[in-house]
């Protein structure tokens, strides 16, 4: 037991990233993610002991995650009639009957497109799991937030050399990585 | 740093200048060291390719972080959950 065991006050360091990006894929609404996660959060200490190590931590939250996900899902639907289709035919004569004639494109991705690209971010979260806490949160808020050097560099307290030395780090690192299990 | 101001420059300081161009950081002169590297440079060059398609697939992932407030939350939440 002792050589799994879980440090809750990790997980949100750890995982919060990854949850979130699931969880807002799949719900569309950053509230209703937030507090999917913080249900998923409360029921993994709950369920602790029932962890086996089988999984890892983070899979063991997913699965956590996914019934609370599908959970919601049954909350909207049960409001009775939302869950209905409401399928208004043209009126008359327009070109094209079918509802799938009249929807605009989403932009220009596809189903497929959409879903590559989910899988993707997960990967490329899951790669970022290889860098220390200190390379990932400085990648983080330079690549994905967009801060600039200077404002990192204040934050932790380090110089731009530092900062350019710490980016390449983890961006070698993240290239191997995705070139393993994207390509 | 003090840098030579010289066009041929040895490869850790094109990867640094690779790097910062990925940020959209690098200055004209710091992108014609490194074209002029890469030409002379296989490996830099394969490194650059690399680079940029890293670039471009976190690009195309669309990844979002969760702000410091979200996580803070959390992490209240759990601290007051375990205390229980």
């Amino acid at each position: 037991m002792s050589v799994n065991k879980i440090d809750a006050t990790k997980w949100v360091d750890k995982y919060s990233d990854y949850l979130f990006n699931y969880t807002i894929v799949r719900v569309n609404d950053r509230e209703v993610a937030n507090d999917l996660i913080s249900e998923t959060f409360l029921a993994g200490l709950k369920s602790m002991k029932n962890f086996k190590g089988e999984a890892t931590e983070r899979t063991w939250l997913i699965s956590i995650l996914k019934r609370k996900i599908i959970d919601h899902y049954r909350k909207i639907n049960s409001k009775k009639g939302k869950a209905e289709v409401k399928i208004n035919y043209s009126e008359e004569g327009n070109e094209g009957d079918w509802l799938e004639e009249q929807a605009p494109d989403r932009f220009d991705k596809t189903a497929e497109d959409l879903m590559e690209n989910e899988e993707l971010g997960l990967a490329i979260l899951d790669c970022m799991e290889n860098l220390t806490e200190k390379q990932a949160k400085i990648f983080k808020m330079k690549t994905i937030d967009g801060f600039d050097t200077e404002t990192i560099c204040n934050e932790f307290n380090i110089t731009p050399s530092n900062l350019w030395v710490i980016i390449h780090r983890a961006r070698v690192t993240l290239a191997e990585c995705l070139e393993k299990n994207w390509f | 740093m003090s840098k030579k101001k010289s066009l041929f420059v040895d490869c850790s300081e094109a990867a640094n200048c690779c790097d910062k161009a990925q940020y959209k950081e690098a200055s004209f002169f710091e992108k014609l060291k490194i074209r002029l590297h890469f030409a002379l440079c296989g490996p830099c060059k394969k490194y650059s390719t690399k680079n940029t398609k890293l670039t471009n697939l976190i690009e195309k992932s669309d990844i979002k972080t969760c702000t410091e407030a979200e996580k803070k939350q959390w992490k209240e939440k759990i601290e007051k959950e375990i205390s229980n």
